[in-house]
């Protein structure tokens, strides 16, 4: 579970970038982040994450707050950044390795582990190139890969499907599914509504780094106009501000 | 013409914006802005004080017009040296190419601005190293303003020739030899044949002694003048200009330097014509070529093994370091190579006096050796090797804008920062150990004075790699378009040679003051120093360790 409690961060002085957010993502549900360009997704995922300090107000995941337990609030997330272009001189397995190694992973587990997830995204074979020369998606699978390896029970992750193709696509997204099923949680930013409509439990909307709904996307239809396509509901919401 | 230079402006823009937001342009510290000042005026005062020495000499036995010469062609060299390392950097490996291509430009403008970059960073260093010591040689010869105007297009025309040829012989290898298809390969390729030369021309200059006196100097200059009269044949340009510089007849100097613009202008022709029929396909083969080598190998089952977190960290970084070209020679070569050098260039030296180490073992043997001067000599020689050590000061800016993985994962950021220390500190042993190895050899130290040595030195490299990493973490140069950026347009590169100059001021303060004292005691209270600022700079990472991280973002 992650908890925002009245969380602002200001880059500028006088201009917050995220301002008093207030957000539950419950065990159990996949989460969808949604917002234009510069509205404060990255921002809040890079609290939650531990990158950026937080101004006011606090963060917990599965209790533990990021402010004042770093370190094991750390431990229950699962991170996969925006951009996968990370250790490009390692080779796949060392990286994965480096992976299970900060996260303590035991010797008998990880290799099970290892092949199931670099099998079912079809990057084992090249597990023993170096990152640098994989094309953008597998750099992607790898990542998710390594951030997937110690099974954290929450996953946070910054425009996921970004360079996957169509089954890798499918696949993360079943795992996503499955994830949330067992009764985990799922919180992921993206820019494409579809897959927002058809993935999540529930979706958040943040524009000018203030939260503008929350809520199912039958709820945004209730609430605004009950016919009007997806893009036209993000449209008028976001514009509204 | 116009976007051309639009071109060039966004290119310098990009790889020396970090450098002004280094340096605090824009920004509060005036502070900085002093301190580079005065690093400014240290080199200077050197390039003064050195011309001023050789000019003397030279013109005591009226050959000062030999300096001129002497300078002209390390303005080349410099130019060939900085342009092996620069040129591939800037011609295929920035990051923009790519966003480049599909503009509307013509390729001449590309050609012309990628170029001119390369020329603005060879002007920034000469304009130094080459204009103060030919306004001293104007200074002391008392020279007219024609002597002045004629200098200053002599630095500028004489830079040209070796950064085109170089570029040109570049863009030869990247279109024909296949070599684009890995980049790292190509870079060590081209690195490894830069060594050599390096390391010979070491080892031919090697006959240079230190103590010299100006005279002496001066007759070895004009032996040295034979040669750059035998190569200077080859570069019109340079002899054209000497002529220039050193001619009283004002018609003289306006053809000679009419003549070295027009071989430089035909050269450029030249240079452009080639290039526009090369360039291109190196680039587009580097760009979406083959990419580097694909193997289908199965996982062995030992490559499962786990490890300890601060085995595996260290490893990536070392991974990291050794698999980069750039990296690995600014990085790691340089903590054996710089020592090993110095042991070839010091025995050739010795040898060219007819003394081999026997001799030298026979000298040294009526010395006071085991003497707190000793030690602290043999100390300010492993700070002048270590300075060029930069493990430490690149450590988080090497990781560019994927550092922000220090802060996600669950491990303490103190004890990152220490694993990422940890090959500084390792190469600085190795130079230690290089170093007293060869001091033992010539000195016959005694065990507990090597002991005492090695264990003083390690402290220096440990508080060198902490002071260096706080530095790193305050001034990160997280945005950078190739690892060149980091690894040499890196002002931070500049703290460790300062670091390196303050400890040797204080070997020469500690002499001075405690002249007589027993050199055991003497090493014991440099290493008490030394543990207790260990500590203490040790004890601000820790308590700071998540404020140090605030510009990784």
């Amino acid at each position: 579970m992650i908890e925002i409690k009245n969380v602002s961060k200001s880059y500028v002085k006088g201009k917050k970038s995220v301002d008093d957010l207030n957000l539950e993502i419950k065990n159990g549900e996949i989460f969808g982040f949604l917002g234009p360009n510069g509205a404060g997704k990255t921002t809040t995922i890079r609290m939650i994450t531990g990158i950026l300090n937080i101004d006011e107000g606090d963060i917990l995941i599965d209790g533990k707050s990021i402010k004042k337990e770093p370190l094991e609030a750390k431990k229950n997330f699962g991170f996969v950044p925006d951009s996968p272009d990370m250790f490009l001189k390692l080779k796949g397995i060392e990286y994965l390795m480096f992976m299970a190694d900060v996260y303590d992973i035991p010797q008998d587990k990880r290799k099970d582990k290892i092949e199931e997830l670099t099998k079912k995204f079809e990057i084992y074979n090249d597990l023993n190139n170096q990152i640098q020369s994989y094309s953008h998606g597998m750099r992607q699978k790898i990542v998710i890969c390594g951030a997937l390896l110690a099974e954290p029970k929450n996953w946070i992750l910054d425009e996921p499907m970004t360079g996957l193709d169509p089954k890798s696509s499918y696949d993360l997204k079943e795992m996503m599914r499955q994830h949330a099923k067992s009764g985990k949680t799922v919180f992921f930013s993206t820019h494409i509504l579809e897959v927002a409509e058809k993935l999540c439990d529930r979706v958040g909307i943040i524009n000018k780094g203030k939260l503008v709904f929350v809520g199912t996307f039958d709820e945004m239809k209730q609430k605004f106009k009950e016919n009007a396509s997806l893009e036209d509901l993000f449209l008028e919401i976001t514009e509204k501000q | 013409m116009k976007k051309v230079i639009k071109l060039t402006n966004i290119f310098l823009k990009n790889s020396l914006s970090n450098m002004d937001a280094q340096m605090g342009i824009s920004t509060k510290s005036k502070s900085r802005f002093l301190l580079y000042g005065l690093l400014f005026l240290y080199f200077a005062g050197l390039i003064i004080y050195l011309s001023y020495n050789l000019l003397d000499g030279l013109i005591q036995i009226q050959q000062e017009e030999i300096f001129i010469g002497m300078i002209l062609f390390m303005i080349f060299g410099f130019a060939i040296v900085q342009t092996i390392f620069s040129s591939i950097n800037v011609l295929y490996f920035t990051k923009d190419s790519e966003y480049l291509l599909p503009l509307p430009l013509k390729p001449y403008q590309i050609i012309l601005a990628r170029t001119n970059v390369m020329l603005v960073s060879e002007y920034l260093i000469i304009f130094l190293v080459g204009c103060i010591p030919l306004i001293m040689y104007g200074i002391l010869t008392g020279a007219g303003i024609v002597y002045y105007i004629t200098m200053l297009l002599a630095v500028i025309l004489v830079p040209i020739l070796p950064v085109l040829l170089i570029s040109i012989i570049v863009m030869g290898i990247m279109s024909f030899a296949k070599l684009t298809k890995n980049r790292s390969k190509f870079q060590l390729f081209a690195t490894a044949i830069l060594l050599v030369i390096v390391v010979a021309l070491s080892i031919s200059t090697s006959n240079m002694q230190d103590d010299l006196t100006n005279e002496e100097m001066a007759q070895m200059l004009v032996k040295a003048n034979g040669t750059i009269e035998m190569i200077k044949g080859y570069i019109p340009t340079i002899d054209y200009l000497i002529e220039a510089l050193t001619t009283n007849n004002l018609l003289t100097t306006i053809v000679e330097v009419l003549k070295a613009i027009a071989i430089t202008a035909l050269s450029f022709v030249m240079y452009m014509l080639i290039s526009q029929k090369i360039y291109f396909k190196g680039l587009v083969g580097n760009l979406f070529g083959g990419g580097a080598s694909h193997t289908q190998k199965g996982i062995k089952q030992k490559e499962y093994k786990n490890s300890k977190l601060y085995k595996s960290y260290v490893g990536k970084e070392f991974k990291s370091l050794a698999r980069n070209p750039v990296f690995l020679m600014q990085c790691l070569i340089p903590a054996i190579l710089i020592p090993i050098i110095m042991v070839i260039i010091t025995y050739a030296g010795l040898s060219s006096d007819g003394m081999g180490f026997e001799q030298i073992n026979q000298m040294v043997g009526q010395m006071p050796i085991n003497t707190f001067m000793v030690a602290c000599i043999i100390l300010g020689v492993i700070q002048f090797f270590t300075m060029f050590i930069y493990i430490a000061i690149t450590a988080i800016s090497r990781d560019g804008e994927n550092a922000v993985f220090m802060k996600y994962i669950p491990v303490p950021l103190y004890k990152q920062y220490i694993y990422k220390i940890i090959p500084n500190i390792i190469m600085y042993m190795v130079t230690i150990i290089i170093t007293l190895g060869m001091a033992e050899y010539i000195l016959h130290l005694s065990i507990t004075t090597l002991i005492l040595l090695f264990v003083v030195a390690t402290i220096m490299g440990v508080l060198q790699s902490l002071v260096m990493i706080i530095i790193d973490l305050k001034r990160p140069k997280l945005s950078w378009d190739s690892e060149y950026a980091v690894a040499k347009q890196n002002l931070n590169l500049i703290f460790p040679v300062l670091f390196s100059m303050l400890n040797i001021g204080i070997m020469v303060g500690m002499v001075g003051l405690l002249k007589n004292i027993n050199v055991y005691l003497g090493l014991g209270i440099l290493a008490i120093l030394y543990i207790v600022a260990t500590i203490a700079i040790n004890r601000y990472v820790y308590n700071n360790q998540y404020k140090l991280a605030d510009k990784i973002i």
